[in-house]
């Protein structure tokens, strides 16, 4: 019931969203046909299964809005579902033992434009050597977070939505490309390694497009009895094709101010280095992860975030505490650049691109297993931004960087 | 009439010992021709919980056998484990184990794979699966 209601309003996301989204949502749409003629067959090799969050989210303010990385708009005094929703469906075809293919559709509300878009989340062949390794070929999860490829899974996780300050570090969602998949049990542990290359794109508000060619990103995790850790780093060469960007840099090459060579914007190196840590031991849950990007281009600035969140499970319910937070390492502006003169616009237009959104935040929130395949959420989360706006978007001049409360209620299912 | 009484009560003192009123004796099985023996709980748990994917697991659908299997074998509710399952299969790391209604069905399905795990009340056990795990 509850299922049907959730795909009806994913349906109505699909006649609203954009035309460029039109081809992917036709894909999506596809594994939705291939879901229902799947299930019509049991024997078929092909399980589909699908999850999804219909969500609300608010803030306190109308003087700049919250929002997740790649969203051109976010919430503000008024109720938005844009912010928290997401509807997925996967298919995996088995071929044989050894030989699958997986395919993942998804729907939101991220990219260039203000709009719900389907997108192909990844698509790939997968190749079990043996029992320890497995090789995969095609569009996969870009391993950059602990929970990279379930961030848009809300039932999976305990929280409403991943912690904003590392989540918003890196935009790459999927690899093109391959990886290799180690995973090998002895005693009461787990060990889990995959390395994977590729190239990858993101596409994010204000037409700024983000290539990532030679991407490498490599993970171990160990699983311990109610322990999981984990360390991960990616790195890869990118580029970024912003028109505003390009305008920017060339007016500081053209007027000689001698930091050029700091502002890359093609074939810069980046790195992505994370330690994360997950308990869940009878009642208590904890979960956290420490990030740290670091760039040869001051037009990323590099950055310390790392949260932590606690919970305890009592029956049904889940009550819990996060604390995040993200800082910026680079410096935050050119010294040597002139604040007076012909020259000050273009120096206060540089120092702005260099500065990253510093901030910590606080929230409590309660997952609650109200049936059994789906979750009901309720989150508030009081932002404090620090030196300037944190990572909210949209900010109109009236708004002082005071800190802001944001409300957000979900309903998380997996089919 | 004492005796009747007397005959009732030791047949029904019989029965509470061969078969416990209020739980379910539960078994791990698999296929006869595993070479596996023996098995201690944690070891066939992990198969349930996608930690290991040696062998197969045969899941049943939702029901008391299920949650009692996860309280004692796991230490898991239901929506903690469908949750675990969730981050499997999303991830593309393993798909969700194929669940049958009833114990007939699920000794079936282990009867035919060699390298399937399932469980169901021991009561249920016959010769066309091994038990290698009693549930305590």
């Amino acid at each position: 019931m509850i299922l049907t209601k959730h795909a009806c309003c994913a349906l109505a996301h699909h006649y609203t969203a954009s035309r460029r989204g039109g081809k992917s949502l036709m894909a999506v749409a596809l594994l939705g046909v291939i879901a229902v003629s799947a299930n019509a067959q049991d024997d078929l090799p092909i399980t589909i299964s699908g999850f999804g969050t219909g969500a609300i989210t608010k803030t306190n303010t109308d003087q700049a809005e919250f929002a997740r990385i790649n969203q051109v708009s976010g919430s503000r005094k008024d109720f938005r579902t844009s912010v928290d929703s997401d509807f997925g469906v996967q298919a995996t075809a088995k071929y044989s033992d050894s030989l699958s293919f997986t395919g993942q559709g998804l729907v939101l509300k991220r990219g260039e434009h203000d709009a719900y878009t389907g997108k192909l989340a990844w698509a790939f062949g997968k190749y079990k050597i043996n029992d320890d390794f497995s090789v995969r070929l095609g569009r996969i999860a870009a391993p950059i977070y602990m929970i990279s490829d379930v961030r848009n899974v809300g039932y999976a996780n305990a929280m409403l939505r991943p912690p904003t300050e590392v989540y918003a570090q890196v935009p790459m969602d999927s690899i093109d490309g391959g990886d290799i998949l180690y995973q090998h049990s002895f005693g009461e542990n787990t060990l889990s390694a995959q390395l994977a290359a590729g190239t990858t794109k993101s596409t994010s508000a204000g037409t700024a497009a983000t290539t990532s060619i030679g991407t490498v990103a490599a993970q171990v995790t160990l699983e311990n009895g109610p322990f999981t850790y984990r360390l991960a780093r990616s790195q890869a060469n990118v580029s970024i094709h912003s028109r505003q960007l390009d305008q920017l840099v060339g007016a500081v090459k053209a007027a000689g101010l001698g930091v050029s060579e700091q502002l890359d914007l093609i074939d810069f190196k980046g790195t992505f280095t994370a330690a994360g840590v997950i308990m869940d031991n009878n009642n208590i849950i904890a979960q956290g992860e420490y990030a740290v990007r670091k760039t040869d281009s001051r037009l990323v600035p590099d950055t310390t975030s790392w949260y932590l969140m606690l919970g305890y499970r009592v029956g049904k319910f889940v009550p819990y505490y996060l604390h995040g937070d993200v800082k910026q390492d680079s410096i935050r502006s050119f010294t040597s650049l002139p604040t007076a003169g012909p020259l000050a616009g273009l120096s206060a237009g540089i120092n702005g691109a260099i500065k990253t959104g510093e901030q910590s935040n606080n929230s409590i929130g309660v997952r609650w297993d109200f049936y059994k395949s789906a979750a009901f959420k309720a989150q508030i989360d009081r932002l404090s931004p620090r030196n300037g706006n944190g990572t909210l978007i949209n900010v109109k001049p009236g708004y002082n960087g005071r800190d802001v409360t944001v409300y957000a209620a979900a309903i998380d299912f997996v089919f | 009439m004492k005796t009747t009484i007397g005959k009732l009560l030791l047949v029904a003192g019989l029965c509470a010992a061969t078969t416990p009123l209020f739980a379910t004796e539960i078994v791990v099985i698999v296929n006869p021709k595993n070479p596996a023996t023996r098995m201690f709980s944690e070891q066939a748990g992990q198969f349930f919980l996608g930690k290991s994917a040696m062998f197969t697991p045969i899941e049943h659908t939702d029901g008391t056998l299920r949650s009692e299997f996860y309280k004692k074998v796991l230490d898991k509710d239901a929506p903690q484990v469908k949750s675990i399952w969730a981050k499997l299969v999303f991830t593309g790391k393993a798909s969700a184990p194929k669940e049958y209604a009833s114990s007939a069905e699920v000794k079936k399905a282990v009867a035919a794979d060699l390298s399937a795990i399932g469980y169901i009340e021991k009561s249920q056990v016959d010769d066309t699966v091994k038990v290698i795990l009693t549930v305590q």
